[in-house]
């Protein structure tokens, strides 16, 4: 064995008062109460939403800090990127936590510890693509057993009893099942070092659990081949695998022919990296799979690309597809599909309709009805422009929903750029003039020093609504999602040095040293740095103006948009205005709108009569010292109705729930200077 | 069995810290050092600096511009704008993390978390060069003397995002 497993770093029992509140069985059957979050969102249709109302509009600013935990200890070393959302079942919440993804239980009412859990997986967690504390966990119980379920950075599903925080022996090999196994497919190199691993929470509906997959980032790969993201149904109870879905088709199964010249065989990635969705009544779960191998360049996997970025329906026994509907052909910017699809049972022209709404980088929100795959407006294919980088294959046409319109920035023109006076205009123009420039879809390009540096997009990679995704309220039938409004990326290619890639062509810009780029949580040790090169003279220019962003504001928005018409209801700036806007010596003086923040990681919570968002950067105002607001929206109007501070940003998305008739809210804070901690607030006792 | 795990927990810890926190000499101690923390902060206010008045110099920037490459470059990108979740180290988001902060909090996360594969790979010389670099490429001035290695030194460096209008 590889694994050293080092159970229960420290184990209090959970006394008397957990077993006074064992869960209610309903039926064989057990379900969460509204009160709860026993799901990563909320529920398995992904809302988000509780209808609680204790916190409202009138006391929402008078909001106090019940606990909060500082993440600092559950790892070998500090964690600045807490993305988690807890869970909360019968007054114990749960969460995953630290730089070893921990996972704590902790009485829900006074944040005591109840016990961790920990697993030491050595060179193979250290070498797994996504490292950190990750998003969280599932929580499955019969009515009589309570179980917790994660998977580690090393690609382990792990089975806790959810009151002692020790493994469940008779779930797979001693409480674990070894996800590098078993797949379809034998992971390259080896166990240890092995590409995949995935970051999300996993999912349990009607006794299966489904599990994902992720790798590094995509922009710069070493090799067109990689590892496959399948996803996978194991049985709750034991761990045996139920079924597996290729997201990206074996020979002879619908969808190959999408791959030419048998691209298929050797193009990896395509995984489900975020959360996925289910429907318990109707046995259906919906996937949102990722871009294939290559971000920026399909020149080694011409043709379509099914299942890449497609919405993918299959039966939640047998994991047979059902129906699915490719958002983007021939993926090439990094789209993915980032975020939960959301279920929503609306009435369209008088009729019902059972919908899934799916939020998007590239800020369209996709309405289909979920049983049959078609779309409630219809999308047309509309020609896209066709680019000039060698060896790519393009498609002609992308899908483009006829309603609702976009919510959020997906081109950029000249006239999206900053213009508060006309000499910022004029140097962000002077920066605009180095990118090829144009709507949604217009295609990455090569970066050339004497020509244009690369194509200047936004609502791609970081663009729109990324993992933490929408929410929905189901009363009102309106989705609230986030976006960034003006993540600008610039995607330019440069034909990648055989050491460096076999791949033609890589993320990358003129001039600069070609190498290959890691994200956050990825073990720099397992792959050693290319050496460094004489710069021939980079023609990089940095995307912002003095630190102004090149983009008009708002730089990021919350939109509400209503399911049964298809129209956005309002749409406000969220974030307060960056120090770096209000304090710039030119704008003194000048009325400026809340311009929001351009961050891309913001989760929003839907409750009774509010929309609960936080800052996702650090201000300095006269209203409040250094540090981000928790604020919250009339939910009918998007008008601000209260705000709480928190010493850091938010960087996972806020959750609640109530116990003993208090309701409190969670939310992940981090970044910077400030190490991960998880926040409890609720209203302070009546004197 | 609980009681007991509880109780040797309470054992093992609280005779140590009980005993440092709670001694009438560890009270005084704690006390004289907050007292002498105060003062510093209250003498250190008067000649405190800012990274706009040349905190470092461009030799040690162009040592700390190597150091980068080969360090960081590999997630922070060679424009230092990050991606894919590795923080930027350039433009808003950046400067709203550091603002109103000192140099020394940005050290302090550096030593404690980066390079994130092999932590402790770098020597504090080798931390500040490449914090040389850092406000070098964020277009903070050079000046005549570099940026020193003691995190205490740095703390009395305030990091402002905009450059303060001259008086």
């Amino acid at each position: 064995m590889f694994l050293r497993n080092t159970i229960g770093l420290v184990r209090f029992c959970v006394i008397g008062s957990v077993f006074a509140m064992l869960p209610i069985v309903v039926g064989a059957q057990w379900k969460a109460k509204d009160t709860e979050w026993a799901s990563y969102g909320a529920d398995l249709a992904a809302t988000r939403y509780r209808p609680l109302d204790q916190i409202n509009a009138a006391n929402f600013s008078d909001l106090e800090i019940a606990w909060r935990i500082k993440t600092d200890n559950f790892g070998n070393r500090p964690e600045y990127k807490l993305e988690g959302t807890p869970l909360m079942v019968n007054g114990v919440l749960y969460a995953t936590a630290g730089s070893r993804r921990a996972v704590i239980a902790l009485d829900a009412v006074t944040g005591e510890l109840l016990w961790v859990h920990g697993e030491h997986e050595g060179a193979r967690g250290g070498a797994a693509p996504r490292q950190l504390s990750g998003r969280g966990l599932a929580y499955w119980s019969d009515g009589k057993e309570e179980r917790i379920l994660y998977v580690t950075p090393g690609y382990q599903l792990i089975c806790l009893d959810a009151k002692t925080g020790m493994r469940v022996p008779g779930f797979g090999n001693k409480g674990a099942v070894d996800l590098k196994l078993n797949d379809d497919q034998e992971i390259f190199p080896d166990l240890t070092t092995g590409e995949i691993g995935i970051q999300s929470a996993p999912v349990v509906a009607k006794d299966t659990v489904i599990v994902g997959a992720a790798f590094r980032e995509g922009m710069t790969p070493k090799s067109m081949r990689n590892n496959k993201g399948y996803v996978r149904g194991f049985d709750v109870r034991t761990g045996k695998r139920l079924w597996i879905f290729h997201t990206i088709p074996k020979k002879g199964e619908f969808g190959y022919d999408t791959w030419l010249n048998g691209s298929a065989e050797y193009t990896g990635n395509t995984g489900v990296w975020t959360q996925v969705t289910v429907d318990e009544e109707l046995g259906l779960v919906y996937l949102p799979v990722e871009s294939p191998t290559n971000d920026f360049y399909g020149g080694h996997r011409p043709g379509n690309n099914l299942f890449g970025e497609t919405l993918v329906c299959v039966d939640l026994k047998t994991g047979q597809r059902k129906w699915h509907y490719q958002l983007v052909h021939h993926p090439m910017w990094d789209m993915d599909i980032s975020s939960a699809p959301i279920l929503a049972d609306i009435t369209v022209d008088g009729k019902p309709v059972k919908a899934v709404a799916q939020p998007s980088k590239q800020g369209f929100l996709y309405v289909f009805d979920r049983v049959t795959g078609k779309p409630v407006w219809p999308f047309e294919e509309k020609e896209v422009e066709v680019g000039t980088v060698p060896g790519e294959w393009y498609s002609p046409t992308q899908p483009i929903p006829s309603k609702p319109p976009a919510y959020s920035r997906n081109g950029v023109s000249l006239d999206d750029l900053v213009d508060f006076t006309p000499e910022i205009n004029a140097r962000a123009k002077a920066i605009a003039s180095k990118y090829h420039l144009g709507p949604v879809y217009t295609p990455p390009s090569e970066s050339k020093i004497d020509g244009t540096l690369g194509t200047l997009t936004v609502g791609t990679a970081s663009g729109g609504t990324n993992w933490p995704g929408g929410s929905y309220d189901p009363e009102t039938h309106i989705v609230y999602a986030f976006a960034c409004n003006a993540c600008a990326e610039p995607i330019g290619l440069v034909r990648a040095p055989k050491e460096v890639s076999d791949m033609n062509y890589i993320a990358g810009t003129a001039g600069e040293e070609v190498k290959i780029l890691r994200g956050p949580g990825e073990n720099a040790g397992a792959d050693s740095p290319v050496p460094p090169k004489k710069r021939t003279g980079s023609g990089y220019v940095p995307l912002n103006v003095d630190g102004l962003p090149l983009l008009k504001p708002p730089y990021g928005t919350i939109s509400a948009i209503n399911l049964d018409k298809g129209e956005i209801v309002w749409q406000i700036a969220h974030g307060e205005t960056p120090d770096v806007v209000r304090n710039y010596p030119a704008l003194k003086g000048m009325n400026i709108p809340r311009t929001g923040q351009e961050t891309y990681n913001i989760g929003t919570l839907v409750t009774k009569t509010l929309v609960i968002a936080g800052d996702g950067q650090i201000t300095t105002t006269s209203d409040h010292p250094r540090g981000a607001m928790l604020r919250a929206y009339d939910k009918k109007t998007g008008k601000e109705v209260g705000a709480v501070y928190m010493p850091a940003p938010q960087s996972g998305s806020p959750m609640t729930y109530m116990v003993n008739g208090k309701q409190y809210i969670v939310v992940a804070v981090s970044g910077g200077a400030y190490s991960g901690e998880y926040i409890a607030y609720s209203l302070p006792s009546a004197e | 069995m609980v009681k007991e795990e509880k109780r040797r927990v309470r054992d093992r810890w609280l005779p140590r810290w009980g005993a440092a926190v709670l001694h009438p000499y560890g009270i005084l101690c704690a006390i004289c050092f907050v007292v002498v923390l105060v003062a510093r902060a209250q003498e250190a206010a008067p000649t405190s600096r800012s990274v706009w008045d040349g905190v470092y110099t461009e030799e040690q920037a162009k040592r700390g511009e190597e150091l980068y490459r080969k360090e960081c470059a590999s997630c922070h990108g060679d424009s230092l704008v990050g991606g894919g979740g590795a923080a930027p180290l350039t433009g808003g988001t950046f400067l709203s993390n550091w603002n109103g902060l000192t140099v020394g909090d940005l050290f302090d996360r550096i030593r404690k978390t980066m390079p994130q594969g092999s932590l402790g790979k770098l020597t504090k010389q080798q931390d500040a060069d490449i914090l040389a670099y850092l406000l070098s490429f964020n277009k903070f001035p050079a000046g005549k003397t570099e940026l020193q290695k003691q995190v205490e030194f740095l703390r009395e460096i305030r990091f402002e995002a905009t450059k303060p209008e001259a008086k």
